[in-house]
């Protein structure tokens, strides 16, 4: 029956982790891998994941997908938005490598040469596990007192 | 495809810009004009007045061994339901063209990208500042002789 109770916060960490706020930034695939998230399927409303309107509002940017020259300025714009504890979340080998556009004339190649990524997720897209790998991941850092940037 | 549409609008064309066709082709019911430059934008205006009114598309392509450039207006036709596809050869050394803005406004934005990814100038078109590219100093980037691995190498990978 405890078990059923809602847990008390423990601390800020604690708080904070279990409401995390995003701003997407869209760019590709990955945010294709995502939308289960959003959906009822993997519904990430249950870890207090809210996909939020402004950066104002948003502790959490995920970068979906690769990055172009002209998006990466704008990225840095979102960025510079966020309130202090933000956390960056990059999606996918592109923002990472380049990933198939490695020889693209107009994708950056390296997203943490920008701003910076606390959190990098593999694949080519990732699957939602991993994306939901990845978000209890950061919700145990957060909760264990990393505090981001 | 009813060949007959096709012939009236051979016809129609032909009877007046003979010299100026270069070659007309019907294929699986697509039109495929060659025409010289000095004469596109008055036949362009013509194949709007025959129906075609909806413009797809302007796209370019690099011939460069020729030494020039091709640009194809890709034309529908939304009561004959025909595709008519224009073609014009200019030189690579001065890639000048008169815009289309005046018949179609919708090739502004074209324009604008074949502007900034082959460096062609279109003559009458308001605006051709970038469009996807932010401070671009190399050659357009379309162009065959752009070495897009170089110039990677260069920008994202030297030391």
């Amino acid at each position: 029956m405890s078990k059923l109770l809602p847990r008390p916060i423990r601390s800020k960490g604690d708080a904070a982790a279990n409401s995390l706020w995003v701003i997407n930034y869209f760019t590709a695939c990955g945010f294709m891998e995502l939308l289960p998230w959003v959906g009822s399927g993997y519904d990430m409303e249950r870890f207090g994941i809210l996909a939020v309107a402004t950066p104002r509002h948003a502790d959490v940017l995920i970068v979906a997908g690769y990055v172009t020259e002209k998006a990466v300025s704008r990225i840095k714009r979102i960025y510079d938005q966020m309130a202090s504890p933000k956390y960056v979340m990059a999606l996918g080998s592109c923002p990472m490598t380049g990933g198939m556009y490695w020889d693209s004339y107009s994708t950056v190649k390296r997203i943490d040469k920008y701003i910076p990524v606390d959190l990098w997720v593999l694949g080519c897209p990732p699957k939602p596990e991993n994306i939901g790998h990845g978000i209890v991941m950061a919700m145990n850092a957060i909760k264990g007192g990393f505090g981001g940037h | 495809m009813a060949t007959d549409k096709l012939e009236e609008i051979k016809t129609a064309v032909e009877s007046r810009f003979g010299d100026s066709i270069l070659s007309f082709d019907t294929k699986d019911g697509r039109i495929v004009l060659k025409v010289s430059a000095q004469a596109s934008h008055e036949v362009l205006s013509l194949l709007k007045d025959l129906g075609f009114e909806h413009l797809s598309d302007v796209t370019g392509t690099d011939y460069i061994k020729d030494g020039e450039f091709e640009i194809a207006y890709h034309l529908w036709s939304h009561a004959k339901k025909i595709r008519a596809i224009q073609k014009i050869r200019i030189s690579r050394e001065s890639p000048v063209v008169k815009s289309i803005v005046d018949l179609w406004p919708g090739a502004q934005i074209h324009e604008r990208e074949d502007h900034e990814l082959f460096g062609i100038d279109f003559v009458g078109n308001p605006d051709l500042s970038p469009l996807f590219l932010e401070d671009w100093k190399e050659i357009p980037p379309f162009r065959k002789d752009f070495d897009t691995r170089e110039y990677v190498k260069r920008r994202y990978y030297g030391d």
